[in-house]
């Protein structure tokens, strides 16, 4: 009988829910905004999966790496050069595409190969060619475009990449690598436990905001229908019909919502393709959300709508005499507010130290479900919090005390909607714990030395030596560039020793490079040197007799291996010296020798060309001019500007991800926050006009308002500092870290939070000053 | 119109939109006179009221008060002027629900400076004088609707005010707690020598003022004065 209650009393409800003219239609709209912002995020986080995989893919079937042997030439390879640059901060995916017989395999995106001379450019990279911007761009891909490369071909819309024809690539031209197809090999790392961790929590760091934020959204509206919902009494209701009407308007609202939130995100799905972040950008069509979990969405919102508006009235007597009486503020418990926690922490407990790096399988369940408790306990305590803190304040000045007495008679209301702030803010200090103390473990030092060189330019030679000296020219003409250093090198071989042959090891490998004095002073410990000299440069880490001895005759080997290169006895005046770390973090060892004192057959043989510049550090575009000027001499050359520490790939992608999630976040809970103080301000309209009747100043009544927001957040932000430390110690003891504390981190955190509350206020001041007008005292 | 008149209202007009609320009103009112304005639902009262008391600026006309023009005074002065020399009753209180009794009447006295503890034994001295100390510490859900408004009224007077401007302070009150209220306020307005402004449509409640004003058609074109002094004193 009760059950078959339910159904009249919830379509009653959805029907006042849009009843009560335009401001139950402002309510209404309001709520499912709100429910529609939360849901659209929901919609955007469970199609990550998907938008990876299909990133993911479309790199997969491009990809011309191989780990298989090589393959011979056939008229169905293409030789594929490898001319990754870039533009800026921009990567640039290039390459150069020789066919080598009618039936060359096409690149995924392309309808042909392009002919030489002429390349196809993906869409971005052509928008960039065509503007103002991209003008020292054109002066390197100064070829006519041609096409087009289509969404298959690319990994985003707003990829930089491009494909070029030649008719005179060849397989030693630098990284060239020949294929008979594009595609099936997946080089996808795959993440490591630890960085697995990361990602399961930025997934709940960020979401759980959200779900608190659309619980907050449903309880739009609440005090202008507790005032319907007596009116509903009068007429004859009894209290459990009130309930259930209230549910059936939330119901409303939330499906309304979810309408809102499914149209929101495929309006703004159709705008995400001119959208980069970071250097990210994805296809409208990449964004598909799981249908399950899509489904999931759109039944537990409404129901969770109706369970949260039953759960909120539990103490709220609603009387037929149009009279809404509160429980009061009841003193609140606080064990099952510390269970959560507590049940948080005992499940994370058990996993001290078993994870590393390389080894450890990380339960990704236990570790959300102790980590969502942590956070929910943050929001369950908050309240607790709040009103623990407040009943003990006393005193003050007006705006003080009126602020104090309204969370004193009501903190629920203001502590819930910065719980999604606190949540943030804890979840992210534990992260953000989490990451600074791993960082170490993923950000390589290069070794580099940025204060001898700042940029580095590697190539293949064509004609060995002789071509240095033009190389080196042309990249000194730069705009910008200071000086130059300049080698070139080439893998040798000599004859085993008579050990070595006893043993059955093959004639041992070495390198010979030849500079001048100046560089080889640079490279090595070398206290003099003159033209003509020769030095022996033993590699520490390898047996002595695989480094030539002075008299040893050695033959150069080519680049592809195949033709035997020309052979050089070593003079017998050739000095032993121990390397020095270069520019790029390397040492070169083997053969060091200047010049003159190899003969020309060797010379030309030389293979690899390496410099070193100094550049203008005020010149912004010196890395351009750079890449331009050696673009002109192979286009398959790399220019690196040094640094001292690389990121891996990996780990800057889930930063990346964090910061673009927390941003969102901020903003929704911002947006939450606004809504909430609009309605606050709307429901006391005519209190806030009778205070200005008997004279109250604008500032004292704004004053109030901040600080009715303010006190919660800080008491929010002490309370998200504590959890976040604790959630971000047991982290870091997971996964065997030594715990350590960037209040840096906690500060910028805090201010951000602290930022979004004045900035709310800031925004919600104008419609209080408008609702402080005399016009809220008409009652005609 | 008196030359030793307090409060002035002269030639007032008012539109909100393209309705308007007030056309050539005009009323003057010495220090410590009731005046009781009447008329029907749309007529203009509360709109006078507000003119009158620096609530809202007319369009045109003037109110003087004191000899001090008040429709020229900025809006800070006015303010100032409301929280030093007048004081005001609604028709449901409008106390701050989340303030005691007790500090909704020290309220006024607070936002004009003065010390908590003083203005709290100011307040609590009132709450005596309108019979309603013993709610001093509760809250204003917590009490009845005729107790609520005689603490308002209490917080009207606390600022010792030239002026009291109550719109239809016993609207929301039944006969008996209407009487009650309208007693406290008359006779804590006469021995404090306040004048009042007293906005309401029941003639039962106009008849403790000294004279009636009765704004008719909506546009207080027509303002007609009954001379009662006396009758309710």
């Amino acid at each position: 009988m009760r059950v078959a209650r339910w159904g009249p009393d919830l379509l009653l409800g959805a029907r006042m829910a849009l009843a009560g003219g335009r401001s139950g239609l402002v309510r209404a709209a309001l709520t499912a905004l709100g429910v529609g912002l939360g849901v659209a995020l929901l919609l955007t986080a469970v199609s990550i999966p998907a938008m990876m995989q299909a990133r993911d893919d479309r790199g997969a079937a491009r990809d011309d790496l191989s780990y298989e042997p090589p393959i011979p030439q056939a008229d169905n390879t293409v030789l594929v050069g490898w001319a990754e640059s870039r533009f800026g901060d921009q990567p640039i995916r290039g390459r150069v595409l020789r066919p080598e017989g009618p039936r060359a395999p096409v690149p995924p995106g392309l309808a042909a190969l392009p002919r030489p001379g002429e390349v196809v450019v993906s869409p971005a990279l052509g928008r960039l060619l065509a503007s103002p911007e991209g003008a020292l761009l054109r002066d390197r891909l100064a070829y006519p475009v041609v096409g087009t490369i289509a969404d298959e071909g690319l990994l985003g819309p707003t990829e930089l990449a491009f494909y070029l024809g030649s008719d005179d690539l060849t397989a030693t031209d630098g990284m060239v690598i020949r294929r008979d197809h594009f595609g099936e090999v997946n080089t996808r790392e795959g993440l490591d436990p630890v960085l697995a961790l990361l990602v399961v929590i930025i997934f709940v760091v960020l979401l759980l905001p959200v779900g608190l934020f659309v619980a907050s959204a449903i309880r739009f509206g609440g005090e202008s229908r507790d005032r319907r919902l007596a009116g509903v009494r009068l007429v004859g209701a009894d209290v459990g019909m009130a309930r259930r009407i209230a549910a059936g308007e939330a119901g409303l609202s939330a499906l309304l919502g979810v309408a809102v939130g499914f149209g929101l995100f495929y309006l703004g799905r159709s705008f995400v393709g001119g959208i980069s972040a970071l250097n990210i950008s994805v296809f409208p069509s990449d964004l598909r959300p799981d249908p399950l979990l899509s489904l999931a969405i759109a039944v537990a919102v409404p129901a969770a709508a109706i369970g949260v508006t039953i759960m909120s009235l539990r103490r709220v007597v609603i009387e037929p005499l149009g009279v809404v009486r509160r429980g009061g503020d009841a003193k609140r418990r606080l064990w099952w507010r510390l269970v959560l926690p507590v049940l948080g922490l005992a499940l994370l407990a058990p996993l001290t130290g078993s994870l590393t790096q390389e080894s450890g399988t990380l339960n990704q369940t236990q570790v959300t479900i102790g980590v969502c408790l942590i956070l929910v306990g943050v929001a369950t305590l908050l309240p607790w919090v709040v009103q623990a803190v407040v009943r003990r304040l006393r005193g003050g000045p007006v705006p003080w005390q009126l602020a104090i007495r309204r969370l004193q008679l009501d903190g629920s209301t203001s502590a819930r909607a910065v719980t999604g702030i606190a949540v943030a803010v804890a979840g992210a200090i534990g992260l953000q714990m989490l990451f600074a103390s791993v960082e170490g473990n993923y950000q390589a030092s290069t070794g580099q030395d940025p204060g001898r060189a700042q940029i580095a330019v590697n190539m293949v030679l064509r004609n060995g030596w002789t071509d240095v000296a033009a190389i080196e020219a042309r990249l000194r003409d730069a705009p910008g560039v200071l000086g130059a250093r300049s080698y070139s090198s080439a893998p040798l071989t000599f004859p085993a020793s008579p050990e070595q042959r006893a043993l059955g090891g093959e004639d041992p490998m070495s390198s010979l490079t030849i500079a001048s004095c100046d560089t080889i002073r640079e490279l090595t410990e070398a206290s003099t040197c003159a033209d003509g000299d020769v030095f022996l440069v033993p590699d520490p880490t390898r047996p002595a007799d695989e480094t030539p001895a002075a008299g040893t005759t050695v033959r150069i080997r080519s680049y592809d291996d195949v033709a035997p290169g020309a052979a050089w006895t070593l003079p017998t005046t050739a000095r032993t010296v121990t390397a020095r770390t270069d520019p790029g973090g390397g040492s070169l060892t083997g053969v060091l020798a200047t010049p003159s004192a190899v003969p020309a057959a060797v010379r030309d043989g030389l293979d690899t060309y390496q410099g070193y510049l100094r550049v203008d550090p005020a010149r912004a575009d010196v890395a351009d001019q750079v890449r331009n000027a050696a673009w002109q001499v192979n286009p398959l050359g790399t220019v690196s500007v040094l640094s001292r520490f690389v990121e891996t790939n990996r780990f800057t992608q889930i930063r990346r991800g964090l910061y673009i999630g927390a941003a969102l976040t901020l903003l929704l809970i911002g947006a939450s926050l606004l809504v909430t103080m609009l309605e606050q301000l709307r429901d006391r309209r005519r209190l806030l006009a009778a205070l200005v009747a008997f004279g109250t100043r604008r500032r004292t009544l704004a004053w109030s308002i901040l600080w009715q927001s303010a006190v919660p957040v800080m008491l929010g932000l002490v309370l998200a500092t504590a959890a976040g430390l604790t959630l971000g110690t047991v982290l870091l003891r997971i996964v065997n870290e030594t715990v350590s504390v960037d209040w840096g981190i906690i500060a910028t955190m805090s201010g951000l939070a602290a930022g979004v509350v004045l900035l709310v206020t800031a925004l919600s001041t104008p419609v209080l000053f408008r609702l402080m007008r005399a016009d809220g005292l008409r009652t005609e | 119109m008196t030359t030793d008149a307090l409060l002035v209202g002269t030639d007032l007009h008012k539109a909100y939109g393209p309705t308007p609320a007030l056309a050539g009103a005009s009323l003057s009112l010495r220090a410590g006179e009731i005046v009781a304005v009447m008329g029907p639902s749309g007529s203009g009262k509360s709109t006078l009221l507000h003119c009158l008391a620096g609530i809202v600026a007319p369009d045109t006309g003037s109110v003087t008060y004191a000899g001090r023009a008040v429709d020229r005074m900025s809006d800070v002065e006015r303010s100032a002027l409301r929280r030093a020399d007048f004081g005001f009753i609604f028709q449901f209180g409008q106390l701050v629900p989340e303030l005691t009794c007790l500090e909704n009447v020290a309220l006024p006295l607070r936002l004009d400076g003065m010390k908590r503890r003083a203005a709290e034994a100011r307040a609590a001295d009132w709450l005596v004088q309108l019979e309603v100390s013993d709610v001093a510490h509760k809250l204003p859900g917590q009490i009845s609707g005729g107790q609520g408004q005689r603490v308002a009224v209490a917080r009207s007077l606390v600022t010792r005010p030239a002026v009291i401007f109550a719109d239809e302070p016993t609207g929301a009150l039944d006969s008996l707690n209407g009487e009650k209220v309208m007693q406290l306020l008359t006779t804590a307005a006469r021995d404090t020598r306040a004048a009042v402004v007293l906005v309401t449509h029941e003639p039962r409640v106009a008849a403790y003022a000294d004279r009636e004003v009765v704004v008719r058609d909506g546009a207080a074109r027509d303002l007609t004065r009954v001379d009662v002094a006396g009758r309710a004193a």
